[in-house]
């Protein structure tokens, strides 16, 4: 799942269009659009309100998925041109000071900056940063809910000194990102290949399900599942989580053991499968 | 996929797209220098490294794809006792890190456990270390000290950009009663062969059976590689150490350590040998969490387990049986006198 932090109206109509980010939903005053592995939030401006979108964007994503999250906008540089596209390596919160580093793992065209989220539109632009007004709000929320190689930020400059934030329309806003489209795509197809990796590896076991259903199971007793089933997935990868065994337990404490029994049984031998190098 | 490309995944020598640097560092002169190693590498300023470092919702395994360098300045805890059980016959030892995380991925590294992050941090305040282990040595009046490198980091593997053992071993060569202990799984030894080689130093490099190997050490030099590193080095006259820690459970494993022990004693000079070790797998139960939340799907960590103290090991048997048998297979290469079994307390 792809989560889309985005302000403005204008910054979310091309996204929309290029991924048919068609199926709106109204909620707490916030729309939202999807399609099926994506979503969009429009947030309206501000930090404060860039962090509760998001939250309720993160409540609304599926239990145990992994989500990756983008917050496209547009920015203010002293020096970078407009329509320079960015990707965030540092974001400060100007009220704060408060300092996030989103991880960089991809290797693509797009150049890199450091951004400070201030309280009101920036002027004068005193340092060498871009400018913006919600990151700090949605990244703080942001990676409370996913890794923060999976949360990232993309800005596009559409004012510095030479062209002031006053000039900047709906439609000069909608432009901006259209015009970044190209360099959004490899960062998203790279995000989502990042959440796509991480719900492989947690995957729970066919047959967990109708395991935790057919008996009853403590908290406590889950945690015990739950670290068998990873065991199982391992150790007996092709089968579903059964053993006939099960048959005769009346109880979840007689499944465990029996379960655990049986693992103990394989292992430790695990490393006789053949496994390519991973990364 | 766009990530790093594959030069980058030459480990000897890493290509960096990020820095981070400690603003109170950055005017330093080995900042400088390594910086200017990698002039295409963006700069990120930042307060203290652990912004970077320390935040919880960080995937180590995902950052392993493409680790960041972060230069800092270790302000305390430089030099820190070593734990009881460990060490190769002195009564003064303590370890020290110059760097934290390793350019290596052996996936029963406790690494992976402790930090949540996997970029590289160096600190550039080589002399403060200096300043510390002096001061233990003045304290320690003549009764020689050890002082154990690899606990963090590799010790070689990533010379070519921290310039770690040209920086040191001087000093060691200065204070003929401190002991260093150079713990590496690297081939990087051309520093150390351009060096006349010093008394008081050990090159110490870890191997497991070639099956493991394959399996468990990702981007770590071949053992024949390694191998042929350790007789270069002995020619040239340094004493070496070989460290099997830690020992590896597998169906079949005495035949793999009976043919690992064969190939490495079959070549090496035992009258070079300084030391040999072994010790068994365990982690802290909370860093086998940690690694087993990030690798679910890796075969080591669906085995069975003992936990005893804290600590997560084999059950005792698989592991007195393991220790004893290759204590056995070692007394045949070596006298005893040479071995050391770590008996780290849980």
């Amino acid at each position: 799942m792809i989560n889309l932090v985005v302000a403005l109206p204008a910054e979310a109509r091309p996204l929309m269009a290029r991924y048919r980010l068609t199926d709106k939903t109204t909620l707490g005053g916030f729309r939202i659009y999807r399609n099926a592995g994506m979503s969009l939030i429009i947030s309206g401006p501000g930090k404060i309100a860039a962090a509760a979108a998001t939250a309720l964007l993160a409540g609304c994503n599926a239990a145990g998925e992994q989500a990756a999250w983008l917050n496209i906008g547009i920015a203010g540089h002293a020096t970078h041109a407009t329509g320079e596209s960015l990707l965030v390596h540092r974001i400060t919160d100007h009220a704060t000071g408060k300092s996030w580093y989103p991880p960089q793992l991809f290797d693509l065209a797009t150049t890199t900056a450091s951004l400070l989220t201030v309280d009101r539109p920036e002027e004068s632009y005193p340092q060498e940063v871009a400018y913006d007004m919600e990151a700090s709000g949605y990244y703080a929320v942001a990676a409370r809910f996913s890794s923060t190689e999976l949360v990232q930020c993309f800005k596009v400059v559409s004012d510095n000194r030479e062209h002031s934030s006053a000039a900047i329309t709906a439609e000069s806003c909608a432009q901006l990102v259209t015009q970044s489209l190209d360099e959004i795509d490899p960062l998203l197809d790279a995000l989502s290949a990042l959440a796509r990796d991480q719900d492989r590896w947690h995957a729970a076991p066919a047959g967990l399900e109708q395991l935790a259903r057919q008996w009853h199971f403590t908290v406590s007793q889950q945690h015990q599942l739950a670290e068998l089933a990873r065991r199982w997935k391992v150790l007996v990868p092709d089968q579903p989580l059964w053993l006939n065994a099960f048959d005769n337990s009346k109880k979840a404490a007689e499944v465990l053991q029996c379960l655990q029994q049986h693992l103990d049984a394989l292992a430790p031998g695990p490393l006789q499968a053949i496994h390519e190098p991973r990364v | 996929m766009h990530w790093l490309p594959a030069r980058c995944r030459q480990y000897t020598n890493p290509v960096f797209n990020i820095i981070y640097i400690e603003r109170q560092v950055a005017d330093h002169a080995r900042t400088r220098e390594i910086c200017a190693r990698f002039p295409n590498a963006t700069r990120v300023e930042c307060d203290r490294y652990g912004e970077v470092f320390n935040p919880k919702s960080q995937n180590f395994r995902l950052q392993k794809r493409s680790p960041s360098l972060i230069l800092a300045e270790k302000h305390k805890g430089r030099v820190l006792q070593a734990p009881d059980g460990y060490g190769l016959g002195g009564n003064r030892n303590y370890y020290f890190s110059h760097m934290l995380n390793c350019l290596y991925d052996c996936r029963y590294c406790f690494l992976q456990g402790m930090y949540r992050s996997a970029h590289y941090v160096l600190f550039v305040n080589y002399e403060d270390f200096e300043n510390d282990m002096g001061t233990l040595l003045a304290q320690a009046d003549n009764e020689p000290c050890w002082f154990f490198s690899g606990y963090d980091c590799d010790s070689l593997a990533m010379e070519p950009v921290s310039a770690f053992v040209q920086h040191f071993m001087p000093f060691f060569s200065r204070h003929p009663q401190a002991h260093i202990e150079l713990r590496t799984k690297s081939t990087q030894i051309r520093g150390l062969l351009k060096m006349t080689p010093i008394p008081n130093a050990v090159i110490a490099f870890s191997f497991t059976p070639e099956e493991m190997y394959r399996t468990l050490e990702h981007k770590v030099p071949t053992l024949e590689r390694r191998l042929q590193a350790m007789l270069q080095l002995q020619q040239a006259g340094w004493q070496l150490g070989l460290r099997f820690d830690p020992l590896i459970y597998q169906h079949g494993y005495q035949a793999q350590y009976r043919r690992l022990f064969q190939q490495l004693f079959s070549q090496l000079d035992n009258e070079q040998l300084h030391s040999v070790s072994l010790g068994t797998f365990r982690l802290p139960r909370s860093y086998f969490r940690n690694i087993v939340q990030l690798y679910p799907d890796e075969p080591l960590f669906a085995g069975a387990f003992s936990t005893d103290n804290g600590m997560i090991s084999y059950p005792q048997a698989v592991e007195q049986e393991m220790t004893a048998f290759c204590t056995r297979e070692l007394l045949q290469h070596i006298p005893e006198s040479l071995l050391f079994p770590c008996t780290l307390a849980a």
